[in-house]
């Protein structure tokens, strides 16, 4: 398991300044304070180093959980215990020889001072552990990265300029966005060559509509192909769209006979365009519930809204005289009153547990 | 895109050059020490290295090396490794004379130090400064530090002989070492 001893790099553990915890600075005022405390030290190429020691391991036989831990942040090559090392009592010290820099930077960020099985881990670079040709090799590397970023940036910054002298490319997105918020008058030219029968009514929406089922589907239809006809022409969200489209067939077909809910369905159908899958799906599924409620209110044949079902009304005692009825309508009143009265009372008293807990 | 990126460019800008300010306007020494080694740290990252130019940061690490205090010189030399990794700023060092400077720090104390002006020295090496740079006392400290107890010394030490120079320089500076031309360069002076 353990890295083989033949090299000269895994030998000799010896007890460096820069593998201590150096104090933590307290007295940095509030604008140069990070997220974490940190103590005073510059960090150069020449501190980091792919070989991470790691130590405050709990002596608890946890080597695998601990490489298992580290391969989270990149391939480690190489790992053994340093049981030279002068460790603290009932911890271990491991040495894990990363492939590349970046995973052991990573993984010193993320294990540093973290607690693992009860013990608190401290990590840091040992470079001391390298080879010649490891230290020839990161320091190239590093050349190499920042010259590759100081190139980016000479681009994006020529990329900028260009922008700058050409506004009307800068505003591409823009563009594009406000291609689709004025949707009815580009459709109009996007659609002439398909069917001239039914498109201009997408410009004159309060013109008498078509029916409605056809209506609906040419909309969505004409929503769903503009844009991947324009950006890639690609045949595949076309089935995609075509489901979407049988199964909104159904709600459309229910909603068909009222013009208002069509009306209606138009309105949040546009608006629907750049909403998040899972807010469609629950339109549509709002809209469906709709519709079925209006198929019941349809089935019975009244125009005239209804909230629910009538309570039956109290049968009407005529007295067949006007006192006796003042009377009767006055005891009728007394009762409900008396009536009401217990449906406060356990209220209260549910109430007053409450209160005592 | 674009615009996001140039506002937090101006943000970044903004944030370096308070800390610059700060380090010319205060008296604290331990404030000092604690922006000095803020700026090296934000030297580390290439997106710094342009408004760190612009506020002639190389200039200032610079003035550090010939500071008493050694965390100053330390942290300043820490400072102009991360920057001279950058072509922009390795002219900038180069142009204000940083090669003695630098030279001059191979015979801290400390070895972070003394790490930092070896890195350092092998990144100033261009077409035109290498004479400078492979001068007879360097290499004869480069040798002297390539057999150190240290490892990351030793390492160093050996990369810029095989890298920045050629064999023949080197043999020519051992056979120096072995007469009478021997320097004390990258020899710390006795602690007093």
């Amino acid at each position: 398991m353990a890295a083989p001893n033949d090299s000269s790099c895994w030998s000799s553990p010896e007890v460096y300044k820069h593998h201590e915890q150096q104090k933590v600075c307290i007295s940095r005022p509030k604008y140069r304070e990070g997220r974490k405390a940190k103590a005073v030290k510059v960090y150069t190429i020449n501190l980091e180093s792919r070989y991470l020691m790691v130590q405050g391991v709990p002596a608890i036989g946890v080597m695998t959980e601990l490489i298992q831990l580290c391969a989270l942040y990149g391939a480690v090559e190489e790992y053994r215990p340093l049981d030279e090392y002068p460790a603290e009592e009932f911890t271990e010290v491991y040495l894990i020889k990363f492939q590349k820099l970046p995973s052991a930077r990573a993984a010193k960020r993320h294990m540093d001072e973290k607690s693992f099985y009860g013990g608190v881990l401290h990590v840091c670079y040992v470079p001391e552990y390298e080879s010649v040709e490891d230290t020839r090799l990161k320091l190239q590397d590093r050349r190499r990265y920042v010259i590759r970023m100081a190139q980016n940036k000479v681009r994006e910054k020529e990329q900028r300029e260009e922008v700058k002298k050409e506004p009307t490319s800068s505003d591409t997105a823009a563009a594009s966005e406000s291609i689709t918020s004025t949707y009815d008058q580009t459709s109009d030219n996007n659609n002439t060559g398909e069917s001239s029968t039914t498109s201009h009514y997408l410009g004159f929406p309060s013109l008498p509509l078509p029916p409605q089922e056809e209506y609906n589907r040419r909309h969505t239809n004409l929503h769903r192909n503009i844009p991947t006809e324009d950006k890639m022409g690609s045949l595949s969200n076309y089935v995609v769209d075509t489901k979407q489209q049988q199964m909104q067939n159904p709600s459309s077909s229910q909603m068909s006979s009222n013009k208002d809910r069509g009306k209606e369905s138009r309105v949040t159908a546009s608006a629907i365009r750049f909403v998040p899958r899972t807010t469609h799906m629950e339109s549509r599924k709002r809209k469906l519930e709709e519709a079925t409620q209006h198929l019941l209110f349809e089935a019975e044949g009244k125009n005239e809204p209804l909230i629910g079902p009538k309570l039956p009304e109290p049968p009407k005692l005529d007295m067949e005289d006007e006192s006796l009825n003042t009377t009767v309508s006055l005891i009728r009143s007394k009762i409900k009153q008396v009536e009401s009265v217990p449906d406060l009372k356990p209220a209260e008293k549910k109430v007053k547990p409450r209160r005592r807990i | 895109m674009s615009k996001k990126g140039s506002s937090e460019g101006s943000d970044r800008f903004e944030y370096l050059q308070t800390l610059v300010t700060e380090f010319q306007d205060t008296d604290s020494e331990d404030a000092k020490e604690q922006v000095l080694a803020n700026l090296a740290n934000f030297a580390y990252d290439p997106k710094n290295m342009e408004a760190l130019r612009e506020l002639q940061v190389p200039d200032l690490f610079l003035d550090m090396l010939t500071e008493e205090n050694e965390n100053f010189v330390e942290f300043g030399m820490g400072g102009l490794c991360n920057l001279s990794m950058d072509r922009e700023c390795r002219d900038l060092i180069l142009q204000s004379g940083g090669i003695p400077l630098v030279t001059n720090c191979l015979s801290s104390r400390r070895e972070e130090t003394v790490l930092s002006a070896i890195t350092t020295l092998m990144n100033l090496t261009t077409a035109a400064s290498r004479s400078e740079i492979t001068d007879p006392a360097i290499l004869q400290c480069m040798l002297r530090f390539s057999l150190s107890e240290s490892p990351r010394l030793r390492n160093l030490a050996t990369v810029f002989l095989q890298d920045c120079c050629t064999e023949a320089q080197v043999a020519s500076a051992e056979q120096q070492m072995q007469g009478r031309h021997q320097t004390a360069l990258g020899i710390p002076l006795p602690k007093d």
